[in-house]
C-alpha cells in the first residue's frame, strides 16, 4: 500500500474526530480526545506495520479493548490511507462501513469491543500466538480505566503474567471517568499501576497526554530485560483538547451542534503543540 | 464416547501443530493422553472462562486452531457474548467442547447441569451447533468441526449409553442420520445425543415400524431431510436432554411448521430446574425424562391425537 505522508499531529487528529463526530452526529468524543496522544506516538514511532498493509502478516497488534474510543483511531488510520475521505463524511450514513465501536472487520482494528473487557484478553492470546510461533511481534491492548471494573480483564493478567508474556503490552487510559460518572465515584480504583504490579506486570504512571513522555515509556518498557509482561498507565483528561469537553462527562453522549463544533473546532486549532 | 472423543483430539492434534487445547481447569483423566501425546499443545487457563475464550479468539487469529473445553455449564452458557463477539462475529476457527450437558452432574445440582446450551447457542450467528450421540458420532463431529475451518459448539452429554450406529457415519454435515429404518409407520422419532438411545429403545419395544432419525447437527441442518421426516408421518416425536424451549423440539417444530405441517410431541426439560439431587437415572425420572415416563407422554399424546 502506498502511503501518504501521515501526519500525527495531536490537533490535526482531533480536527478530523470533530468532522468526524458533527458528521455522524455521534457521541464518544471525549472517549476518543484522551486516547490522542497515545496512539499518535504508537503510530509514529512503535507499532510495526510490514508494507504500510493493515493485514499485514508479521505485523504488530493494536486491540483497542476500549472501543468507544475508535473515532481517534480512525483519525490515524485515514494519516495512513487505510481509510479514504469518503468513511469520514459519510460516517453514520446508511450503509456506511465504519461504526461507532471498534469493528474486527474494518483492516486496521483487530477486534469488535464496545463490550468491555473483552479485547484484552484478545490481545492476551494474541500475544501468546506470537511467544507460540517465535516471532517478535508485540501486541497493545488499550483499555479504559472504568472498563477495568470487568473481571476478564484480571482473569487475563493472571494468565499474562503466568505465561511471562513480555510481549504484552496494556495501555491504561486512566481519565478518571466511567459511563455514569467518576471511577472514584463509581467503583473505587486505587492505583492502578500497583494493582498491575500485584498481578505481575512491569508498569508504570506517565502523563497521557505528554507524548516525550509516552513514547520514552513504552521505548524502556520494551528495553526492560524483566520477562514480564508491560503495564503503561496513561493520566490522560476525558475531551482532552477542548476547554468545555474536558472532565465534562457529557461529553460521553453529547452530540455537536452547529455551535459547539464551531466552538470545538477553533478550540482545537488553537491548541498548543 | 469419551475415548472417541480424547482420540479424535490426539489424533488431529499430532496432524496440526497449530491445533491447542485449552481448557479452563476441567478434564482431569480425560486430557492425560493429550498431555503425554502433545505436551506443547496444551493450555490450563485456570478457572477463568471468559479470558480463555478471548484468548483462544486470540490465538485463532495469529493461526492457531484452539480447542476449547469446559463443562457446558461454562462452555457455552458462562461465555455466551464472548463467544458471539470475539469468535463466531469473525468465523474464527474454534472448537467449543461442552461437557457434561444435560443432567450428567446429577448430584451436583443446578450450577453444574445444562440444559439452555443450545438454545444459547444456535441464535448466533456463524457459529455451528453438534450434539453427538454415540462415540461415532463423536469422531465425526470433531473431524467436520475441524474441517470446516469454522466456529462450532461441540454438546457432550451422557457419554455411556451405548452406541447408535455401527460405525462411523459419512454423511453430510447438516444430515439427520438414521439409526433405525422406518417402514411407513404413523410415527417417526427424531432424537439427539443421550436421547438417541432413549429413542431406539421405546422404538424397537413398542413402534417396530417406527424410524428414529438421530441429529448430530443442531445447526447447521438439512431442512428438506427434516421436511420429508415430517411429510411422511402423522407424529413426530422429537426427543432431547435440553429444553424444550430452544432446543431440537424447537429446530423441528420450526422447519415444520414452515414446509410440512405435522403434530410434534417435543420431549425434553419442560421449562423447569432441578429440585433434587441424585443419580443420572433419578434425576431423568424427576425430569419425567426415563424412558416409562417418555412411553406415558407418547400413548397420551396419540391416544389425544
Amino acid at each position: 500500500m502506498t502511503v501518504p505522508t501521515p501526519n500525527f499531529d495531536a490537533k490535526v487528529l482531533r480536527k478530523t474526530v470533530l468532522e468526524m463526530a458533527y458528521s455522524g452526529a455521534t457521541v464518544h468524543i471525549g472517549c476518543a480526545f484522551s486516547i490522542i496522544e497515545i496512539l499518535a506516538v504508537l503510530y509514529r514511532n512503535h507499532l510495526r506495520y510490514p508494507t504500510n498493509d493493515p493485514r499485514a502478516a508479521g505485523r504488530d497488534y493494536l486491540v483497542l479493548s476500549k472501543g468507544h474510543g475508535v473515532m481517534a483511531q480512525y483519525a490515524c488510520m485515514r494519516e495512513l490511507g487505510w481509510l479514504d475521505d469518503e468513511a469520514f463524511t459519510k460516517y453514520f450514513a446508511n450503509g456506511s462501513d465504519l461504526k461507532g465501536l471498534s469493528d474486527s472487520r474494518i483492516p486496521g482494528l483487530e477486534v469488535t469491543s464496545g463490550s468491555l473487557g473483552h479485547g484484552f484478553s484478545v490481545g492476551v492470546g494474541m500475544a501468546m500466538g506470537a511467544k507460540l510461533h517465535g516471532t517478535d511481534q508485540k501486541t497493545y491492548a488499550i483499555v479504559g480505566d472504568g472498563e477495568i471494573n470487568e473481571g476478564p480483564i484480571w482473569e487475563g493478567a493472571l494468565f499474562a503474567a503466568h505465561h511471562g508474556l513480555k510481549n504484552f503490552m496494556v495501555i491504561v487510559d486512566e481519565n478518571g471517568f466511567q459511563a455514569m460518572g467518576s471511577t472514584e465515584d463509581v467503583l473505587k480504583l486505587g492505583s492502578i499501576q500497583a494493582k498491575f504490579e500485584s498481578f505481575g506486570f512491569e508498569a508504570v504512571t506517565i502523563d497521557g497526554h505528554d507524548e516525550t513522555a509516552i513514547d520514552s515509556a513504552i521505548a524502556r518498557l520494551w528495553k526492560s530485560d524483566t520477562g514480564l509482561p508491560k503495564a503503561l498507565i496513561a493520566r490522560t483528561v476525558k475531551g482532552k483538547g477542548v476547554p468545555f469537553m474536558e472532565n465534562n462527562n457529557i461529553w460521553h453522549y453529547t452530540r455537536l451542534n452547529p455551535d459547539t463544533y464551531r466552538q470545538a473546532l477553533s478550540a482545537v486549532a488553537g491548541e498548543s503543540t | 464416547m469419551r475415548n472417541a472423543f480424547s482420540e479424535a483430539l490426539v489424533r488431529l492434534a499430532k496432524a496440526d501443530p497449530n491445533v491447542l487445547l485449552l481448557t479452563g481447569d476441567h478434564g482431569y483423566a480425560l486430557f492425560d493422553e493429550f498431555r503425554k501425546a502433545c505436551p506443547a499443545q496444551y493450555i490450563n487457563a485456570g478457572i477463568a472462562e471468559q479470558n480463555m475464550v478471548g484468548m483462544a479468539a486470540g490465538l485463532a487469529r495469529t493461526g492457531f486452531r484452539p480447542i476449547v473445553y469446559g463443562l457446558s455449564a461454562f462452555i457455552p452458557v458462562r461465555v455466551v457474548e464472548q463467544i458471539k463477539l470475539d469468535v463466531a462475529h469473525d468465523k474464527l476457527p474454534v472448537i467449543f467442547i461442552g461437557d457434561g450437558a444435560g443432567f450428567v452432574y446429577s448430584h451436583l445440582g443446578t450450577s453444574h447441569q445444562s440444559t439452555e446450551d443450545i438454545a444459547c447457542t444456535r441464535a448466533i450467528p456463524d457459529l455451528s451447533v453438534y450434539s453427538p450421540a454415540d462415540r461415532f458420532e463423536v469422531t465425526a463431529c470433531m473431524d467436520a468441526a475441524y474441517q470446516s475451518k469454522s466456529s462450532v459448539y461441540l454438546r457432550m452429554g451422557k457419554s455411556d449409553r451405548g452406541d447408535v450406529h455401527a460405525a462411523i457415519p459419512k454423511q453430510k454435515i447438516g444430515a439427520l442420520l438414521q439409526a433405525r429404518p422406518a417402514n411407513a409407520a404413523d410415527i417417526a422419532f427424531i432424537a439427539t445425543g443421550s436421547m438417541v438411545r432413549t429413542a431406539l429403545d421405546i422404538a424397537t419395544a413398542s413402534y417396530p415400524d417406527a424410524g428414529v432419525w438421530s441429529a448430530p447437527f443442531i445447526k447447521p441442518i438439512d431442512s428438506a431431510q427434516v421436511a420429508a421426516v415430517c411429510r411422511r408421518a402423522r407424529t413426530v416425536v422429537v426427543l432431547e436432554e435440553h429444553s424444550v424451549l430452544g432446543g431440537l423440539g424447537s429446530v423441528i417444530a420450526e422447519i415444520s411448521a414452515e414446509f410440512a405441517p405435522v403434530r410434534i410431541l417435543r420431549i425434553g426439560v419442560r421449562d423447569r430446574f432441578s429440585h433434587h439431587c441424585g443419580t443420572y437415572e433419578y434425576l431423568l425420572n424427576e425430569h419425567a425424562l426415563d424412558r416409562a415416563a417418555i412411553e406415558q407422554r407418547i400413548r397420551d399424546f396419540l391416544a389425544a391425537t
